[in-house]
């Protein structure tokens, strides 16, 4: 952790490389259109881009919510220093994902448009919605990292003070954006405003250390947001091969983003302690072990059903391209990483659960990229096959990711340092902000 | 105003593509720069595309023994529950009480979800121009506002393209059908396909064979989106209420814990 090695670390300078090609890229498509950087046709319009930067993408951003409401609304507390960086991640996820969205719609100065353009019936309307919202909330939940390290406590006590009120604000928004019907909205938000009021009553505990309105923003809005990216695909029965399609396909893509923001707490808090050169939070990352061994064994059960009672499962056992596909994605996320997470010795142990929980992510990502590309059937154009440059601008935006994740995790208290093993209250009650991580030589 | 409709009857086609012609003028879109034999068959250009809305399609199709040209006509089918409207996040896609899916091309943000979603793979997107729009045929909605008829319908040269209310132009179809049953193919392509579209094509031979897509769904293709987007109340108010009750129980049980304010998020 000295300073030589500056903020990029080992890698850096290639990461660099890739950024700045995918910037000159997406410059290049600006200047000249999809069609200069993409394979992207009048039969598939949709590629890469949706696949990777947005349907994975956000899927692998699910550990935000996931972790927050285990710790804050289920009361996980042993959990807690997995909060902030999945927070962190989830945030830093959205970023990356919103850069992707610019680069894939065609006039993405207009994005705004969704504002003052309503279509409630449209998943894409909903899905729109939701990016701003949760990126939101987010924020909201991420800012207090920065105002601890300036040590602004008068912005924290506003913060506590007016953040729910935002999220309760952003709620019945959505809620009229979507539903339209009085008596919806007036239910949806008077649950959440007799909430806040019975915590202010001092009726419910208020929470000290984030307002749980917030926080429950933020699960309706990434349940919402993950769903809906499932039910943009079941408007195409006639495009969707049966081993994807599938009218519970919300619940599945749900299903899916919960397992796989697990999988990504484990990856991302393994990788991070590596980097930051501490030893890995190892019993509570096998306490989510656990976590995800139960989310994929729900997850494939999910599947199987729908697959045999849809009578698609036959489907599964042609041999074409797709059938290899799904093979592929269920065995690479979900079969593989089951057996290996099966015993207490490998969950326990860090080397299998990052391997487990690495595959998983990876099958996440195929099993998107099948929705988006593989199982998608156009009979009137040629096949889409991703060029070399739609590749380069999303391993640019990871690669972008990678570089901020590393400067914000060195510069505020993301990560919490474990080792002072008394983290209980009294070590830490009354000390405003201390920045942990950050500030060590 | 009742549903308007094109019908659209291969038997009378002659392939002159004046109407092609005339649509582009209309539309005021570009020529394009074309080959001969870019898609299937003697058509010109291959496809639709972002400066071609209709296209005759020729195909050489085996009718009574011998081998002859029948020509096709593709364009935007007008469906009555239109998928790319639904589909639509900003409404840019709209069924007219008329009968027109019309493009409100200042809504429309590029998100190309409206081609995903069409089941007859219809609208184009200009993938070469740095500010893109999407391009589709809207039955020259803008001439049916000061009772024109489509520019296509009105220059064909041998009446293969009739305008009129829907219900007429479906009599019309059987009509025409039971006049010359050895002659025409015993289906009208559009009276289900999708849930029913406002352009109805009749041939006399199986549809396929003129290019046009004989697997869509005989219902609007939308229907297992609308009921998950009837979940959404639900869904919302259910996950407030539980988050917010699991809250309330689970902390009334440790109220003696701590209550220190702790500064972190
Ligand atoms: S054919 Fe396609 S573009 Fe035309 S109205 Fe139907 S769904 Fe829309
Ligand atoms: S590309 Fe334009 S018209 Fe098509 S769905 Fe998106 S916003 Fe609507
Ligand atoms: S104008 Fe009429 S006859 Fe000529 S190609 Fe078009 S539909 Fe056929």
């Amino acid at each position: 952790m000295s300073e030589h090695k500056s903020a990029t670390g080992p890698g850096g300078r290639l990461l660099y490389l890739i950024a700045g090609l995918g910037i000159v890229i997406a410059l290049w498509r600006f200047a000249n259109g999809i069609g200069a950087v993409s394979n992207l046709n009048q039969g598939y319009p949709w590629g890469f881009w949706i696949g990777f930067d947005i349907l994975a993408g956000i899927a692998l951003a699910a550990g935000g919510f996931v972790v927050a409401a285990l710790v804050h609304i289920f009361g996980g507390e042993r959990y807690h220093p997995l909060v902030r960086p999945a927070i962190f991640t989830a945030f830093l996820g959205y970023l990356l994902f919103i850069t992707g969205l610019l680069v894939d719609i065609g006039r993405p100065w207009t994005f705004w448009q969704m504002i003052i353009f309503w279509h409630h019936e449209s998943p894409m309307f909903e899905v729109g919605w939701c990016v701003m919202m949760y990126t939101t909330i987010l924020f909201l939940e991420f800012v207090p990292a920065v105002l601890e390290k300036y040590k602004k406590t008068v912005w924290l006590e506003r913060w506590r003070t007016y953040s729910p009120w935002i999220a309760w604000a952003l709620v019945v928004l959505f809620t009229i954006a979507l539903i339209r019907t009085v008596a919806w909205v007036v239910a949806v938000g008077g649950v959440l405003l007799l909430f806040q009021i019975l915590v202010h009553r001092g009726v419910i505990r208020r929470d000290p250390r984030v307002p749980t309105l917030l926080i429950i923003a933020g699960v309706l809005f990434s349940t919402m947001h993950q769903s809906s990216l499932g039910t943009v695909f079941t408007m195409v029965p006639h495009k969707l091969h049966p081993l994807w399609y599938s009218p519970i396909l919300p619940v599945l893509f749900f299903t899916s983003a919960v397992m796989t923001g697990l999988a990504m707490v484990i990856v991302e808090a393994t990788l991070s302690a590596r980097y930051l050169r501490r030893p890995p939070e190892s019993d509570l990352l096998s306490g989510i072990g656990r976590g995800l061994w139960w989310a994929l064994i729900v997850y494939l059960g999910l599947r199987t059903l729908d697959l045999a009672v849809r009578g698609a499962a036959a489907e599964a056992f042609a041999v074409t391209p797709q059938s290899l596909a799904f093979w592929l994605e269920i065995l690479v996320g979900v079969v593989i990483p089951l057996a290996m997470l099966v015993s207490r010795d490998s969950v326990s142990s860090d080397r299998g659960l990052f391997w487990a929980s690495l595959l998983v992510v990876i099958g996440l990502v195929i099993n998107r990229l099948n929705v988006a590309i593989t199982g998608i059937h156009a009979a009137t154009a040629e096949r889409y096959v991703p060029h070399w440059m739609e590749i380069a601008v999303s391993a640019g935006i990871v690669s972008a990711g990678i570089l901020v994740y590393r400067a914000v995790v060195r510069w505020l208290p993301v990560i919490e340092e474990h080792q002072h093993a008394d983290r209980t209250a009294s070590g830490r009650t009354g000390a405003h902000g201390r920045p942990a991580g950050g500030s060590q030589p | 105003m009742a549903m308007k409709a094109m019908l659209i009857d291969a038997m009378r086609c002659i392939g002159c593509r004046g109407c092609q012609v005339a649509c582009k003028t209309w539309n005021g879109r570009k020529a394009e720069k074309t080959e001969f034999f870019s898609g299937p068959g003697y058509q010109n250009p291959g496809d639709l595309s972002a400066e071609t809305l209709t296209l005759i399609t020729y195909n050489e199709v085996q009718v009574n023994g011998r081998f002859d040209w029948v020509f096709g006509k593709k364009q935007c089918m007008h469906c009555n529950t239109p998928a790319c409207a639904a589909a639509c996040p900003v409404g840019a896609l709209k069924k007219l009480e008329s009968g027109p899916v019309i493009y409100q091309k200042h809504r429309c943000i590029g998100c190309r979800y409206c081609m995903l979603a069409c089941p007859f793979e219809i609208p184009r997107f200009e993938y070469d121009s740095a500010n893109p729009y999407i391009t589709k045929c809207t039955m020259c909605a803008d001439r049916l506002e000061t009772g024109g008829v489509p520019a296509c319908s009105k220059v064909c040269p041998t009446g293969a393209i009739a305008f009129g209310d829907r219900d007429e132009m479906i009599r019309e179809a059987q009509h025409r059908i039971n006049q010359n049953p050895s002659g025409y193919y015993h289906e009208i392509y559009g009276l289900e396909e999708a849930g029913g579209t406002c352009v109805l094509h009749i041939s006399n031979v199986p549809f396929d064979k003129l290019g046009h897509r004989t697997d869509v769904p005989k219902h609007a293709v939308n229907k297992d989106t609308e009921q998950a987007m009837e979940a959404i109340p639900i869904v919302m108010l259910g996950l407030a209420a539980l988050l917010g009750g699991i809250y309330m129980l689970r902390t009334r049980t440790v109220h003696h814990e701590s209550d220190a304010p702790r500064a972190d998020g």
